[in-house]
């Protein structure tokens, strides 16, 4: 009886434990997804490839964008996050082409593409090896996302087990949120201008 | 049979198991990595170091570094590097089917790929440089042609002890190193 009760309980047991490992499998794309090297708002984050610092945070409600002598206005019914950053290659060239707000639900907000041909966005540059150079960044995301958010970088959002920089985002509150920001073509060194409102 | 024996049959059995996953764990590993590793080597390759000005055998053609000068960059604390290379070709079959790659190198193994579009430096300092083309367009070509080729790089003013490396797809892993 207790033999039987005994094997009845190791059934129901292993059972069980198939179960839950079937729940938790995890997807591929979270098995090959890239590798995070954390780092903090306003200090310099080394991967293996690239460095990263973040320098400052605007957020705003509008951003004024002049390209070929005429300003645009882009609204948003969240709020702009326009991040200014510097970056530069390790070993090889490369370019960095995927950056992602991770706010605090989990959701990711992909790099606004409305004023991609801005001089200086994020992809619109080669980094050289030693060269360091400053990095502007542009995401429109919900007021409820913009504390405790993270922001990752990464070469390309594609590349498996590849090191993608997880920035966490220290200092960004929302009684910061400015009416406008304004962005201008700047020099060769320091391709953008920026004033807040 | 005796516990002793039943007990000494298990603890044959369980020690070959462990014995076993010592083998068949790096196998799976092996395996499943098999096509990392021969990426791996595939990229340990071969130099054929050549001093500046010196013809090299390569890849079906004789190769000649004419030129590697320092132009002030449009940055700050930057150079570009302007590399002019030719190639006299022997077998233009055997050029023809390659694709080129260059990169600057030093030292520290620091690696820069040329820049797309020669800077203004180099059409100020160098107008017939600005206007030879890549590496890479070995079409139509007949023995005893001299293609004349030149690639720019934007490197660290304090970048030192650089060379020049030109690789072509079919005649890896050999390449060239120019210094």
């Amino acid at each position: 009886m207790i033999g039987a009760i005994k094997g009845l309980a190791g059934v129901l047991l292993a059972a069980a434990m198939l179960y839950g490992m079937q729940r938790t499998t995890p997807l591929y794309s979270d098995i090959i997804s890239p590798v995070p090297v954390a780092g903090r708002q306003g200090e310099r984050v080394d991967t293996s490839a690239f460095a990263i610092g973040v320098a400052d945070v605007h957020l705003a409600r509008e951003v004024m964008a002049s390209s070929f002598g005429r300003t645009r206005t882009y609204t948003t019914s969240g709020v702009w996050v326009i991040i200014e950053a510097a970056a530069a290659a390790k070993q090889e060239s490369l370019s960095l082409t995927s950056a992602k707000w991770l706010g605090p639900n989990g959701v990711r907000h992909a790099l606004s593409q409305r004023f991609s041909a801005m001089s200086g966005m994020l992809g619109s540059e080669r980094l050289e090896p030693g060269i360091p150079r400053p990095m502007l960044m542009a995401f429109e995301v919900p007021e409820s996302q913009l504390s405790g958010a993270t922001l990752l970088i990464a070469r390309s959002a594609l590349t498996p087990l590849a090191e993608e920089a997880w920035i966490e985002m220290t200092d960004v509150r929302a009684q910061d949120i400015r009416p406008a920001v304004t962005l201008g073509r700047g020099n060769r060194s320091q391709p953008w201008t920026l004033e807040a409102e | 049979m005796t516990a002793t024996a039943a007990n000494t049959g298990e603890r044959r059995r369980y020690w070959f198991s462990i014995a076993a996953l010592a083998v068949v764990l790096p196998a799976a590993i092996l395996v499943h990595t098999g096509d990392t590793i021969r990426e791996r080597l595939r990229d340990m390759r071969n130099p054929i170091a050549v001093e500046s000005g010196t013809l090299q055998r390569y890849a079906g053609a004789d190769w000649r570094l004419t030129g590697l000068a320092r132009l002030p960059g449009s940055l700050p604390d930057t150079t570009v590097v302007l590399a002019e290379f030719e190639a006299t070709v022997d077998d233009p079959k055997q050029l023809a089917e390659n694709r080129c790659q260059v990169a600057l190198t030093d030292d520290w193994g620091r690696r820069w790929e040329p820049a797309f579009l020669p800077g203004s430096a180099v059409r100020k300092a160098k107008p017939a440089a600005a206007d030879k083309p890549h590496c890479g367009l070995f079409e139509e070509l007949s023995p005893g042609d001299t293609v004349m080729m030149a690639e720019s790089f934007v490197v660290p003013e304090d970048a030192e002890s650089l060379a020049l490396s030109v690789s072509l797809s079919g005649a890896l892993p050999a390449y060239l190193l120019f210094r």
